[in-house]
């Protein structure tokens, strides 16, 4: 069968997902894998081939910092082109969000 | 699953790449594991949650794949690319397989005529500058021209070819991307 319309959507949006997570400050993946985990149902493995994937494409830089307990800890960090590309698909999935609302609105 | 298996499956997954990076990937889940036993979690529930390694590793391979031919347009960094893009498996080979082989044939044979034309050139040019004249006839200035055309011509056409490859490299990187079944994992979730 077809990857169901849930997993698509969940797809297109774990990035910006994630780019609005670390707009509110650094993090490290453990904790945006266990947030997005539980908020969209995400296998948490999956934040390292994505934060990967951001780093590649400059959305995200890292930088390590020591940690009370154990080896320091990598932190993400939101570069200047990952802020502009969250806002563009902000505003991207308002004015999607929006025109598909419109026309459920006539059903639901 | 636990952690030692989980580790060992991914690290077989991500065999043949530098060891720089596998040391790199394989940090990142040895600390989520560290993170997961901090946070009161079983290594098997940490590995649970995680999901399928073989799957991960097909797609870090394909990530450090990626950077890698943008760091260093190389052979071996192409080879890499298309090994990763027949892992993830979004392409159909029996699509890409027989343009992948006219593309090779094709580059191999640029590659050739290039090379004669800059030996070429340099056997002209090396002539002339030797003292030689015979190669054409005693006629310096066009011994001197042909050289120069083919020695450029040469290089200028390997400039073009990996001009080309890297547009070609870039195509299926995108390509890929779109097809990605970065999120599917086993069961179904995301």
């Amino acid at each position: 069968m077809a990857e169901s319309l849930q997993i698509q959507l969940k797809k297109g949006v774990l990035e910006m997902c994630v780019l609005a997570l670390l707009s509110k400050g650094d993090n490290y993946a453990y904790d945006i894998a266990s947030r997005m985990a539980d908020a969209v149902g995400m296998g948490e493995g999956t934040i390292y081939p994505l934060m990967r994937r951001m780093q590649n494409d400059g959305l995200v830089t890292t930088y390590l910092q020591e940690s009370g307990s154990g080896p320091p800890r990598k932190y993400y960090k939101l570069t200047k082109a990952g802020a502009t590309a969250l806002k563009a698909q902000i505003s991207d999935w308002l004015a999607f969000e929006t025109a598909v609302r419109k026309i459920l609105g006539e059903v639901i | 699953m636990n952690r030692a298996n989980f580790l060992a499956q991914l690290r077989a997954g991500l065999s043949g790449l530098h060891q720089s990076d596998i040391n790199d990937v394989i940090a990142d889940y040895e600390s989520h594991f560290a993170d997961g036993v901090a946070d009161g979690r079983t290594e098997d529930e940490v590995a649970a949650a995680l999901g399928d390694p073989a799957r991960l590793a097909r797609e870090l391979r394909a990530e450090i794949g990626f950077k890698r031919w943008e760091q260093e347009r190389s052979a071996g960094n192409f080879f890499g690319v298309v090994l990763a893009l027949i892992g993830l498996a979004t392409i159909d080979i029996l699509f890409l397989l027989p343009i992948l082989g006219m593309m090779l044939a094709v580059f191999f044979g640029v590659t050739l005529v290039c090379v004669g034309c800059v030996i070429g050139g340099g056997i002209l040019l090396g002539n002339l500058m030797l003292g030689g004249d015979g190669l054409m006839m005693g006629n310096q200035t066009l011994q001197m021209l042909t050289s120069i055309g083919l020695l450029s011509g040469g290089i200028g056409g390997g400039a073009l070819l990996l001009l080309v490859l890297d547009w070609v490299a870039r195509g299926l990187i995108k390509y890929a991307r779109l097809h990605f079944r970065l999120f599917k994992s086993a069961n179904d979730s995301i």
